[in-house]
Order: structure tokens, then sequence, then C-alpha cells
């Protein structure tokens, strides 16, 4: 059940497969992401070249897992590292949603999928990217969370999805063109 | 340094409550504390807080990582937001003038009794809600993880999926591991010393990061596999582990539902939600 072969009746289903894969990109995400920071020079925040995982599943395996990818993923990430599970929620629940919105790359990227493996990686950088722009205005709710400046939200969203953007349109490409070799031999 | 979770807690007074406590409280506490700005209930909180992370006895050698990365991020936020909002204050009460003391150099941003408030306000916020909810990392029995949510009403495939993807946690780490010393092994440079520019940064962690990935997703086969010998997903599911809140776990819900109801109320009708700032923050205060 990949992109390629996934359709709208089947975008959501939810089945064993749906539900390791899922399990396997929160697990992935959440060792991965306090593993390896890059800092962005001139900002707060880090490029976290695991963020690519949330996309790509999402892109490879619908959006229930990479919906589930995010969500869960960034918690289990926050917990490990001391930040707690719950205390940025709404950053875990963009993060949710980057992997939800890739995820529907059949609904609005269809023609790209059903092409060679060369438009798939471009259509899983695409997909990835539309999710990080879209998925991340989640952390707006910071303003009313945490009572958070407008300027200062605007300048937290900007340096996240560069950061994001980074890892996404580099290493969502590469993880396509690595899996989907791996998937045929798999027969899958 | 070990990301790993472990069951540090294990025998501890938070670790012998029904599981379902831990998840709830951390529910009940970051509601409530989000409530609040008023920083004499927020030293409350904190209180309680520790308090509660205290009765979960993880020793402090495990966890001085994760306090150490919690107090420099939290410290770094504070600082960063009374930074970017350039002199602006949330949660004032109406009316309320501001106390200028001076202005950040470089930056221009000027620093008032008020801002100060907020930031110490929203630094204290940040450590309580971490101290309540690092408990769940390490003083929550990771075998009762799947029936913890199932019974919260998450349903049973996610239960089952949150439940999977904490075991999956401590091997893909030592996968990650493996790869990082085959490929060093094969000659590659990890530290970017001498590599300039967050892209040619990303670009070097791809021989760990896409076999550690690929690898992932072909050994999760054998899952799918066994799951679906066992019939997974057909029908409703049991679970080998029964759940039941005792006493003691009905009393420290009760308190913390409490908690959250009178922060509820105080933010409606006392003003616990505006900022209140220490007189002896206030020049000739």
């Amino acid at each position: 059940m990949t992109a390629a072969t996934m359709n709208r009746s089947t975008l959501w289903s939810v089945d064993s497969r749906t539900i390791v894969y899922a399990a396997v990109g929160a697990a992935l995400y959440g060792v991965l992401v306090n593993v390896v920071k890059i800092p962005l020079p001139g900002s707060t925040v880090d490029v976290r070249p695991a963020f690519a995982l949330v996309p790509f599943f999402g892109f490879a395996f619908g959006p229930v897992v990479g919906f589930f990818t995010g969500l869960v993923g960034n918690m289990i990430g926050d917990q490990i590292s001391g930040w707690g599970l719950l205390t940025s929620y709404n950053w875990s629940i963009a993060n949710g949603a980057v992997g939800l919105i890739a995820g529907l790359a059949p609904m609005f990227l269809a023609s790209w999928l059903s092409r060679g493996l060369a438009q798939k990686a471009i259509a899983g950088a695409v997909a990835g990217s539309i999710g990080v722009v879209i998925g991340l205005l989640i952390t707006f709710t910071d303003i009313i969370k945490d009572a958070q400046d407008v300027n200062t939200s605007v300048t937290y969203y900007t340096q996240a999805v560069i950061g994001d953007l980074v890892a996404t349109i580099i290493l969502v490409p590469i993880l396509v063109y690595a899996w989907e070799p791996v998937k045929e031999r798999l027969g899958r | 340094m070990n990301f790993a979770p472990r069951y540090l807690g294990r025998g501890s007074w938070l670790a012998r409550r029904d599981p379902r406590v831990l998840i709830l409280v951390v529910a009940l506490f970051v509601t409530t504390a989000l409530q609040v700005w008023d920083l004499r209930l927020m030293v409350v909180l904190f209180a309680i807080a520790i308090v509660y992370y205290r009765s979960a006895r993880i020793p402090f050698r495990a966890v001085r990582f994760q306090w150490t990365f919690a107090i420099a991020f939290v410290s770094l936020v504070v600082v960063s937001n009374l930074v970017f909002a350039s002199g602006r204050v949330q949660r004032l009460p109406p009316d309320a003038v501001q106390h200028v003391y001076g202005h950040l150099p470089l930056f221009g941003t000027p620093v008032s009794a008020e801002s100060v408030t907020f930031a110490v306000t929203q630094w204290a916020r940040f450590i309580a809600m971490i101290a309540v909810g690092l408990p769940l990392a390490f003083a929550l029995d990771p075998e009762v993880l799947g029936v913890t949510f199932a019974r919260l009403g998450v349903p049973y495939r996610f239960a089952f999926a949150i439940d999977l993807t904490w075991r999956f946690v401590p091997s893909f780490l030592a996968d990650f591991r493996n790869t990082v010393d085959a490929q060093r092994v094969r000659g590659l440079e990890l530290s970017s010393g001498r590599v300039r520019g967050p892209i040619a940064k990303v670009r070097r962690q791809i021989p760990v990061l896409v076999p550690t990935v690929v690898n992932a997703i072909a050994g999760a086969e054998d899952t799918i596999d066994a799951m679906d010998l066992r019939a997974f997903g057909t029908g409703r599911r049991t679970w080998f582990r029964e759940l039941r809140f005792d006493r003691t776990d009905q009393l420290v819900l009760g308190g913390f539902v409490a908690l959250l109801i009178a922060s509820t109320i105080g933010a409606w009708t006392a003003g616990t939600a505006l900022l209140w700032v220490p007189s002896f923050l206030i020049p000739g205060g």
C-alpha cells in the first residue's frame, strides 16, 4: 500500500500494515530527531534531518501513517529529550498534519505518481513541502496556548518551515528512491 | 548518552498507580497550567509538580541529560520570546503600564518589570509541565502501555500502535548506532567539522539515515505477518492485563481535577489568567 497504488478508497483504511508502518515511522522519528540536529545559522532553530521521515511516511504509506508518525513521533521525541509529551502538544499536532497532508498526495498529485521513479521522488518532495508550509500553520496556536506575541510566532514558524523544508526537499526524494526498489523486491 | 526510555521509577509510589493516572494527570495539569499567569499560583503549581515528580523516585544521574536539556531549552525559549516580542507583554491587566528598566543591547528590546515577570512565569510553567510529564517516560510500565491507552478510549488498533512504537524505540536506536559504526568503519566522517552550511551537513547524514529507515521498514514485514496470522483487526480484542483504579488513584485524580476546576474558575472570575507583577520588581513600588 504505497502512494503509487493507493486510491481514494484505500487512503483511510487501517489494517495491520498501517499500524506497523505507523509505529515504525513514529519510533524512528522519535529516536532520530534527538540524535542529529544541525544548527541553522542566524536562528534558534535546528535542521532536523529526521523530520523528513514525517512527510516520507505520509507520502509512502498514506495519511493515517503520516499523521501518526508526526504526532506520536514528535511526542515521543519530546518525551525522551526531556521536553515532555504534552508540553508543546500543538507542535506535535502540526507535525501530524504535515504527514497527513503529504499522505494526501494521491488526491492532488495523482498524475505524477503514475509516472516514473524520478517523478515520484519529486512528487514526494512537493507533497512534503506543501505539508510543511500548511501543517506548521498550526503552531500559531501558541498565540493562544502560551500567550505568545504574533511576531514571535511568525519568527518561530518561518524558522521551523525553513529548517524542515531543507530536510524534506533533500531527504524525501532520496528516501523514495531507496524505498521503491526494496518495496518491489518485497512484493508490496 | 542514553536516549532510550527506561523504567527507572519501578516500585515507586507513582509507578504503583494505575498507569492511566500518569497520563490523565499530565493532561489535567497541562490544561490547568495553561490557564494560569499569576506568578503566585504558578509557584504553587510548580511545587505540586516537583512533589509529584519526586514521588516517581527517578534517579537524577539517569535523567541528568533530560533535565539539562529541558532547563537549557526552556531558558532559550523564554529569552527568545522576550527578544522577539520587542517589548510587547501579553496577559497584562487592562490599563496596566510597563515599568521599563532599560533596553537589551544589540536588539534594543525594552526590559520591564512586566516582561521579566512574564518570562519567569513562563519559565516556571514550562518546567512544571516537564516535571509532571517526565515520569511518563520513566515511571510507566512499558508492558501496559497498549492497554492503558485502550482503556482511555483510544481505538485498540492505535493503542496497539502506540505500544509497538514504544517497543521499537530501543531496537531502532541500537540499529542506528550499528549503522553509524558500520559507516565509520568504511571511512565515513559524520562529525561535520570541515563541512560548511546546513545543506551539506544534511546531505552528510544520508549514508546513515537511509539504511536505518529502509532496514526498519523492511524488517517490519515480520511483525506485519505475525499480526496477520493472529487475525489482527478482524474483531474486538481483549488485553492480558486488567486495569483498576484504587482509592489512592481516585484521590490523586480527584485532586488534579479540582485543581483544573479551580484554575478555570480563577481564570474567569479572579483574574488568575492575567499577569501578576510582584511589587518588589516595580521601581519605587
